[in-house]
C-alpha cells in the first residue's frame, strides 16, 4: 500500500509541480521543485523506477506510518470501505499470507511490487463466488455495501444466487483503518485538486483537468495558442465580448440553454443540426459569415470569435505574424514546421498538433503501478454502457464473466443514469430485465470529468476495488475537430487511465480503433505496424483516437497494463440487425442500396458488432491476453466482395470512381432528400471528413494475426467475412428504419411473366351452370429478398367474368404466397396448401371485389393438374363470397408463358438475366416439389403404421 | 489374454415385487427443507414426479414448468448457472415441477411401459394441474413449457382439460411441428430400420461401452462433430440420430457440457410413429383414432386452437436446429386462423433450443421474457 500511496501523493505532487512550472515556476527555483518533488521520491526508490521486489523495511515503514499517521481522521471510515477491499493482515483462510508488518498491522498489496502481487488480493478463487474472508481476528474489511456515503448512489451486489457473498460482520474493518491510497490521496491529492476545481474555468469545462490556474487548454503543457500573450492587431477585449454573444447565441441551442464561452458546443450537447442552425443565425444576426467546417473543428464561443476577427482582421491587414506560437518554457525547444497555407486539408492544423502534444504529456504524470492479478475480473467498470459496442460489450461481460458490471453512465442522478442505460439497451435490441438489472451497477458520471465525475470516496473506493477498467466510451463524430473531441477522447482514456494505476494494479482495456492508421498511403495496418503520422490525420476523431493511444503506450511505462482494441468498422448485428444509425457504414451501405451504386475502395475493414464484442470480452476475461494490442477488423471485404453480395441479393450494383460516386450521391441526396440520411450528406461535403473517407476508402486490409491466434486459442469463433448473410438482418432494419431502402413492387420489377387461366364459377350454394371465367395476369417479383422472406409473388391484370361485371376487372392490388403457412392444411386431412392467391378487384363501374384462390396439393396421381388448378372464391368487398369455381392455367400455355417467357429487368448483363432466371426456377421449383411431395409422405407413413407395432423390448438392461 | 475382459454385460435387474418405480433425486442447491417432493401419480395411475418449491408465503402465483422429453425437471434447476427456478423465486412465483412420463427421472424412456403424447396430454398435464389447483386456490397458475412438453400441454389446452391458465410460456413448439426435410427423412428411415433391433437411442456412452450395438449411432453422430465428447455428439450434432442440433454449442458451461448425459436420457424408438405423425401433419394430432378413451382429445389440435382461452407467449431460439422456425409459423397462423387469441412470439437471437434454458447466458437472454410476460398478467 505504500506504493500506492506514494504513487497517488506521487501523481498529485508532480502534477502540482508540473502546473507550477506552466504558471511560469511561481517563484520556484529549480532546487524548490526538486525539494518539492524529494519527498516522493526517495533516492532509494524513485517512483519512476518501480522495484521490482517489495522491500520488508518499507513494509515496516508503512506499518509504523499506519500506526502513527493521522488515520483516525474522519474520512477514515470511508476510507477504510476503498482500502480494506485489498487488505487482509494475517491468517486470512485463502491460504493468501501477507507479508506483514512487524506490529502485526496488515501489509499492502504491492503496486509496483510484481513478485507478490500474485499472492495479494482477492481470495477470488477458493469456494463458489467472491468470499471475503474474515479472519479469526476480523480485523478486516468492510464491504462497501456497508461502507460509505456513496450507498445512496450505488447499488451494491446483494447476495442472492450465489454471486458475491459479502461478510455479514464487518464491524472490525473499520477499526484497523490502512491508509489506503484514499487517505493519502485525499490529504495530498485532494488539495491540489481542489485548488484546480476552485480555478476560473467552471466546472462544466471538461479541461479544467489539466489543470492549471487559468484557463487550461491554452495554457498546459506548452500548447499556446496564437493570440495570447501575442501583440496582434487584434483587441482581444472585442473578441471577449464577441464571443459573450457567440455564446448566448449559441445557448439557445442547446439543451441546457446557456454555453459557457470556453465550453465546446457539442460537448455542451449540440447537435450537427443544431450547428448548421447557429451558423445561419450567426450569419443573420451578425453577419459573421463562418465555414461549417471550421465550426465543427472547434466550436468554444471564444474560438469562433477569435477565427472570425482573424480573418476580418487578415484582410484588413496585409500580414501580421498571426500565428507565432511560442514554445512551452519547459518542454523541449522542437519547432514545428508550419503547414503550407496552399494545401489546407492535406496536414493537421498547427494548433492541434501543439494541443495533441500537450495532452501527451499528461500520460507521464500517471502514477507508478504493479502488475494486476492474472485472475478473470469479478468487478469491472465499463465506459460507453449506453453506446453501439460497450451495450453489446456489457451483456457479452455479463454472459461470459462472472463479474458485476459498473457502468458509468452519463446523467445527473442514478435514476436517470438507469433509465438512459435501458433505453439505450432496448434501442440495440438488447434485453434489459431484472436479471440484467441485478448484476450491473450504474454510477452517473462522465468520462469528461476529473475523477470521472465521482465522488472522491467513490473514485478511492472503485479505484481499490475494481480489478478492471474497460474504456469503450468515445465521441464518435467525424466532423468535429480535436479540441472538440479531446475530452470525450483523450482525456477520459487519461482518467481512466489514472483509475486504473491508483489502488489496485488493474488492466486498463482500451477500445482504440483502426483509425489510428487512418493516413492516406499508409501502407499496412497490422497490430504491430507503425501508427499513422500524426501530422498527415486530418479528422479531429483520428487525431483524438491516435493520441489517446499514444498516450496510453506511454502509460505502459509506468507499469499499467493497457490493451488497447481496435475495431475498424463496427457493423449490425448478425443476429439481430442492431446497427449504429450514425455511423459511416450504416450510411454508406444504405446509400449503396439506395442508389445501386458503390465507389471504388479497396477494402472495407468491418466486422459485425456480436464479432467484435464477444472477442473485446475474450480479451478481457482472459489474463494472458492482457496488455497486447489487437486489431478487431475482421475478414476485410473486397470491393469484387461487396458487389457479389449485393448482387446475391438481388440489388445490382454498379462500381464508380470515389469522386464520381461522391457527386451523384450528394446529387440525389439533394434532389431527393432522406432525413435519415442527412449525416451522410454532411460528412459527403466536409473537407476534413472527407479526407477520412478517402483513407478508409484507399486504405490497405488490416491484418490481425495476433486477434486470430486468440480466437483460436479461447475457443472463440474465428472472423468471418461480414457478407451479405451476415448483413442481412441489418439492412432490413436499415430499410425499417427509412436508412435503405428494399426494392418495392412499384419499382421496375426483377423478374415477371404472364399467367392466364381459364375456367368457370358457379353461385355459391346452387347447381346453376357455370359461367365462363377467365384471368390474365402479370406476376412479379421485385427482388429475391422478397421471395425468399415473404415468399410472396406480386400479381397485376384483370380478371374476365361475365357473373360478376360485363367488362373486365382490374386488378389494384394481388399477392401470391407460395406454400403459404408451409403447406399446412386449412381443415384437418391431407388437402395441403401449395399456392394462395389474393387479389383486390375494381369493376368497370368502381365496384370493388375479391378474389382468393387456392392451389392444392394432394396424394393423387393428378400431379400436374394440382399444379394448375386454382379454386377460387368471389364476393364483394367486406361481404363472403358469393362465386366459387375454379380456373386451370391451359396445359399449352404453361410452358409458353411461365418458362420460356420469363422477362427481366433490362438494366442487367445477359449474364445477370440468365442467374436471376435460373435463381427463381430453381427455387421455384424445389418449394412446388416439397408442397407435392407432402400430402404423399403423410400417406406413406400411415401405410407404414398399418403395420404390427413392434413390440421388442431390448433385454439385458 | 489381455483384450479379453472381464465380464462386462450389465447386471440383471431385480423383478420388482415389493417397490415400485422411484425417481432419481433432483439435483439443485435450494435448501433441501424448500423441496417438496410430492408422490404423485397420473390419471392412469403410472408414477410421475411433481415437485413444488415452498417459498413461506401463501398468496404468491404458482408457475408450472414443464420440461422437454427425456430431459426432466433438473434442466429447471441446474445449479451450477443462474436457472429459471431462481429467476421465479427471485420474481415473487411458487415453481412447480413435473416429471410427466418422458422424464428421464422415471424409467419408461428406457424400460418402462410405452406410451405415446396422447397420455400424456390426456393423463398427465391435467391430473397436475388439479392436483396443483386443489394446493393453491384460486392463485393464478401459469405453466412454462418447452419442447414437447409444450406440444402435448397445447393438445391438453385445445381438449380443454386445463381450462383457466393465467398464462402459457412455450419454448420451441407449440402447436405446429415443423422439422427440416432431412431431420424428418433421418427419423424415419432410422426408426424404421433399427426399430426390430433397439428400443431405445441411448445417449450416455459411458454406459454401453464402446462396442455395443449402438456403437454405429454414436460413429454416425461422431460424423464432421467438433466436440470430441460421444454424449455431447449424439445430442448436440445429431439429437438421438436425427442430424439436428439441440443447443450452441458454446452456449453451455462446462459443468453443464459435462453433466449432459445426467440431463438427457435414452430417446425410445417406439414414440417415433407418433411424432412422424405429428410432424409430417405440421400440427398436433392425436394417435389413437379408434381408442374411445381418447376421444376428450381433439383429431387435430391446431383446428380445436379456439379453444384455447389464456395468452400465450412463444419462445424460441433464432437458431433453433430442431424445431427451426415452428414458433414463428405458429404465431402466423394462429394470427391468420385465431386472430382473437392472445398469442405473441418472441425471438430470442443466437440461441438455440435447450441452451434457452440450460445456457449459462439463459437468464439474462431468455428468463427476463418469460418475467415481463408473468409480471404482465399475475
Amino acid at each position: 500500500m505504500r506504493e500506492v500511496n506514494e504513487d497517488a501523493s506521487a501523481y498529485a505532487r508532480q502534477r502540482a509541480t508540473a502546473e507550477a512550472i506552466e504558471r511560469g515556476g511561481g517563484g520556484l527555483g529549480v532546487n524548490d521543485l526538486l525539494a518539492k518533488v524529494a519527498p516522493t521520491a526517495p533516492p532509494d526508490q524513485p517512483p519512476a523506477a518501480p522495484s521490482g521486489a517489495r522491500r520488508p523495511d518499507t513494509a515496516a515503514e508503512a506499518a509504523r506510518t499506519a500506526g502513527s499517521g493521522p488515520v483516525a481522521g474522519p474520512s477514515s471510515a470511508t476510507g477504510s470501505g476503498a482500502g480494506a477491499a485489498v487488505l487482509r493482515p494475517t491468517g486470512s483462510g485463502g491460504g493468501t499470507q501477507w507479508p506483514a508488518g512487524p506490529d502485526g498491522g496488515f501489509a499492502e498489496p504491492p503496486l509496483t511490487g510484481a513478485g507478490a502481487d500474485a499472492a495479494v488480493q482477492l481470495p477470488t478463487g477458493s469456494g463458489g463466488g467472491t468470499q471475503w474472508p474474515a479472519g479469526p481476528d476480523g480485523g478486516f474489511a468492510e464491504p462497501p455495501s456497508t461502507g460509505s456515503e456513496a450507498d445512496a448512489t450505488v447499488q451494491l451486489p446483494t447476495g442472492s444466487g450465489g454471486g458475491t457473498q459479502w461478510p455479514a460482520d464487518s464491524d472490525v474493518g473499520s477499526a484497523a483503518p490502512p491508509p489506503s491510497g484514499s487517505r493519502t490521496a485525499s490529504s495530498d491529492a485532494r488539495p491540489t485538486r481542489s485548488d484546480t476545481a476552485s480555478a476560473p474555468p467552471p466546472p462544466t469545462d471538461p479541461a479544467a483537468y489539466t489543470g492549471g490556474g487559468t484557463l487550461p487548454i491554452q495554457d498546459t503543457g506548452g500548447g499556446t495558442l496564437p493570440i495570447q500573450g501575442t501583440p496582434g492587431p487584434l483587441p482581444t477585449q472585442n473578441a471577449e465580448d464577441l464571443a459573450a454573444v457567440i455564446a448566448a447565441m449559441a445557448g439557445r441551442h442547446l439543451p441546457e440553454g446557456h454555453l459557457s464561452p470556453d465550453a465546446d458546443f457539442f460537448d455542451a450537447g449540440g447537435s450537427s443540426v443544431n450547428a448548421v442552425e447557429l451558423v445561419a443565425e450567426l450569419e443573420d444576426e451578425l453577419g459573421m459569415e463562418l465555414d461549417l467546417d471550421e465550426v465543427f473543428a472547434d466550436a468554444r464561443p471564444r474560438s469562433l470569435a477569435r477565427r472570425w476577427l482573424q480573418t476580418t482582421g487578415a484582410t484588413a491587414l496585409p500580414a501580421p505574424p498571426l500565428r507565432t506560437p511560442l514554445p512551452p518554457p519547459t518542454a523541449p525547444a522542437i519547432v514545428l514546421p508550419r503547414p503550407h497555407a496552399a494545401a489546407p486539408h492535406t496536414t493537421a492544423r498547427r494548433e492541434d498538433l501543439d494541443q495533441i502534444l500537450a495532452d501527451l504529456a499528461l500520460a507521464d504524470r500517471l502514477p507508478f503501478t504493479g502488475s494486476p492479478e492474472p485472475l478473470p475480473p469479478r468487478r469491472i467498470l465499463l465506459t460507453g454502457a449506453t453506446g453501439f459496442l460497450g451495450s453489446h460489450m456489457l451483456l457479452d461481460l455479463l454472459r461470459h464473466s462472472d463479474a458485476q458490471v459498473y457502468c458509468l453512465v452519463r446523467a445527473s442522478d442514478q435514476a436517470a443514469a438507469v433509465t438512459r442505460l435501458g433505453e439505450a439497451l432496448r434501442s440495440y435490441e438488447l434485453p434489459w430485465s431484472s436479471e440484467v438489472r441485478r448484476r450491473i451497477t450504474v454510477l452517473p458520471g462522465d468520462i469528461r470529468r476529473p475523477h470521472l465525475g465521482l465522488s472522491d470516496d467513490l473514485w478511492h473506493r472503485l479505484a481499490h476495488e475494481l480489478d478492471s477498467v474497460v474504456g469503450v466510451a468515445a465521441a464518435v463524430d467525424f466532423l468535429r475537430g480535436y479540441p472538440s473531441l479531446r475530452s470525450s477522447n483523450v482525456l477520459g482514456a487519461l482518467t481512466l487511465a489514472e483509475l486504473a494505476a491508483t489502488g489496485r494494479p488493474k488492466p486498463l482495456h482500451h477500445i482504440s480503433s483502426i483509425a489510428v492508421f487512418n493516413e492516406v498511403g499508409i501502407t499496412s495496418m497490422g497490430e504491430e505496424d507503425p501508427l499513422a503520422h500524426v501530422d498527415r490525420l486530418i479528422a479531429g476523431y483520428d487525431q483524438t483516437k491516435w493520441a489517446a493511444e499514444v498516450a496510453l503506450r506511454r502509460a505502459r511505462d509506468h507499469g499499467l497494463v493497457v490493451t488497447a482494441l481496435r475495431p475498424g468498422g463496427i457493423g449490425g448485428h448478425t443476429k439481430t440487425g442492431a446497427y449504429n444509425p450514425q455511423d459511416l457504414s450504416s450510411g454508406l451501405i444504405s446509400a449503396f442500396g439506395r442508389f445501386r451504386t458503390v465507389p471504388a475502395f479497396r477494402y472495407l475493414n468491418a466486422a459485425p458488432v456480436d464479432w467484435v464484442s464477444r472477442t473485446a470480452v475474450g480479451v478481457i476475461c482472459e489474463p494472458d491476453a492482457w496488455g497486447f494490442d489487437y486489431n478487431l477488423t475482421g475478414v476485410p471485404n473486397t470491393l469484387d466482395d461487396v458487389v457479389r453480395d449485393m448482387a446475391l441479393g438481388g440489388m445490382h450494383v454498379r462500381v464508380q470512381d470515389w469522386d464520381e460516386w461522391r457527386a451523384d450521391a450528394l446529387a440525389r441526396l439533394e434532389a431527393d432528400p432522406v432525413p435519415e440520411l442527412t449525416f451522410l450528406a454532411r460528412v459527403l461535403q466536409s473537407p476534413t471528413a472527407l479526407k477520412l473517407c478517402e483513407a478508409t476508402l484507399k486504405g490497405p486490409a488490416a491484418t490481425m494475426d495476433r486477434t486470430a491466434a486468440l480466437t483460436e486459442a479461447l475457443g472463440l469463433a474465428p472472423a468471418a467475412r461480414y457478407d451479405a448473410r451476415a448483413q442481412l438482418r441489418t439492412f432490413e432494419k436499415l430499410a425499417h428504419d427509412g436508412l435503405a431502402r428494399l426494392p418495392h413492387k412499384d419499382d421496375q420489377p426483377y423478374l415477371w411473366f404472364s399467367e392466364t387461366t381459364e375456367g368457370g364459377v358457379r353461385p355459391i350454394g346452387t347447381a346453376a351452370p357455370a359461367s365462363p371465367c377467365a384471368t390474365d395476369l402479370t406476376l412479379s417479383i421485385a427482388s429475391m429478398h422478397q421471395l425468399v422472406t415473404e415468399r410472396r409473388v406480386d400479381a397485376r391484370g384483370e380478371l374476365r367474368c361475365p357473373a360478376v361485371h360485363p367488362d373486365p376487372l382490374t386488378v389494384e392490388r394481388g399477392d401470391v404466397w407460395i406454400r403459404p403457412e408451409e403447406g399446412i392444411p386449412q381443415q384437418h386431412g391431407l388437402r395441403h396448401q401449395l399456392l394462395c392467391y389474393r387479389l383486390q378487384l375494381r369493376d368497370a363501374d368502381g365496384g370493388r371485389w375479391w378474389l382468393e384462390g387456392r392451389k392444392y396439393a394432394r396424394a393423387r396421381r393428378d400431379l400436374w393438374r394440382q399444379t394448375r388448378a386454382l379454386s377460387i372464391e368471389i364476393g364483394r368487398a367486406g361481404e363472403v363470397a358469393s362465386l366459387a369455381g375454379e380456373v386451370v392455367v391451359p396445359a399449352d400455355s404453361y410452358v409458353r408463358d411461365q418458362i420460356d417467357g420469363i422477362k427481366v429487368d433490362p438494366r442487367l448483363t445477359s449474364q445477370e438475366k440468365r442467374a436471376a432466371k435460373l435463381t427463381w426456377l430453381a427455387w421455384f421449383g424445389l418449394e412446388m416439389g416439397r408442397g407435392l411431395l407432402g400430402p404423399f409422405a403423410r400417406a406413406a407413413a400411415d401405410l407404414l403404421d398399418l403395420r404390427r407395432p413392434q413390440t421388442s423390448t431390448e433385454h439385458n438392461r | 489374454m489381455i483384450f479379453k475382459a472381464t465380464n462386462s454385460r450389465p447386471r440383471p435387474a431385480l423383478r420388482r415385487v415389493r417397490t415400485t418405480t422411484a425417481l432419481r433425486p433432483l439435483r439443485h442447491r435450494l435448501h433441501p427443507a424448500a423441496v417438496e417432493e410430492i408422490p404423485f401419480r397420473a390419471g392412469d395411475g403410472v408414477r410421475l414426479g411433481l415437485t413444488r418449491i415452498d417459498t413461506g408465503e401463501q398468496d404468491r402465483p404458482a408457475v408450472l414448468l414443464l420440461h422437454g422429453h427425456t430431459a426432466s425437471a433438473d434442466m429447471f434447476l441446474l445449479p451450477e448457472t443462474r436457472n429459471l427456478v431462481d429467476a421465479l423465486l427471485d420474481g415473487g412465483y411458487e415453481p412447480w415441477l413435473l416429471d410427466w412420463r418422458g422424464s428421464c427421472r422415471l424409467p419408461y424412456n428406457e424400460t418402462g411401459q410405452k406410451y405415446t403424447y396422447d397420455d400424456v396430454a390426456l393423463h398427465d398435464i391435467p391430473e397436475a394441474v388439479s392436483h396443483i389447483r386443489a394446493r393453491i386456490g384460486d392463485r393464478p397458475l401459469f405453466v412454462v413449457a418447452h419442447c414437447i412438453g409444450s406440444l402435448t400441454l397445447s393438445l391438453s389446452m385445445t381438449a380443454g382439460l386445463v381450462p383457466g391458465l393465467a398464462g402459457v410460456v412455450s419454448q420451441g413448439v407449440f402447436l405446429t411441428p415443423k422439422l427440416a426435410g432431412r431431420t424428418s427423412l433421418r427419423m424415419s428411415l432410422a426408426g424404421e430400420l433399427l426399430k426390430s433391433r433397439i428400443d431405445h437411442i441411448p445417449v450416455d456412452f459411458r454406459k454401453v461401452g464402446l462396442w455395443s450395438r449402438y456403437t454405429p449411432l454414436f460413429a454416425l453422430a461422431s460424423r464432421r462433430a467438433s466436440c470430441p465428447d460421444p454424449t455431447c455428439q449424439i445430442l448436440h450434432n445429431s439429437a438421438w440420430g436425427t442430424g439436428a442440433s439441440l443447443f450452441v454449442h458454446e452456449h453451455l458451461s462446462e459443468t453443464t457440457h459435462g453433466r449432459l448425459a445426467e440431463l438427457l436420457g435414452p430417446a425410445p424408438l417406439w414414440i417415433l410413429p407418433h411424432l412422424r405423425r405429428i410432424e409430417l401433419a405440421r400440427s398436433v394430432v392425436r394417435w389413437h383414432d379408434t381408442d374411445l378413451r381418447y376421444r376428450t382429445l381433439p383429431p387435430n389440435a391446431l383446428d380445436a386452437a379456439a379453444r384455447i382461452d389464456t395468452p400465450v407467449l412463444l419462445l424460441s431460439g433464432s437458431e433453433n436446429g430442431l424445431w427451426l422456425d415452428s414458433q414463428k409459423l405458429c404465431h402466423q397462423v394462429l394470427a391468420r386462423r385465431q386472430p382473437q387469441l392472445d398469442v405473441t412470439y418472441a425471438e430470442i437471437p443466437g440461441y438455440g433450443h435447450l441452451d434457452t434454458f440450460l445456457g449459462r447466458g439463459a437468464a439474462l437472454d431468455v428468463f427476463g421474457h418469460i418475467l415481463d410476460f408473468l409480471d404482465e398478467r399475475r
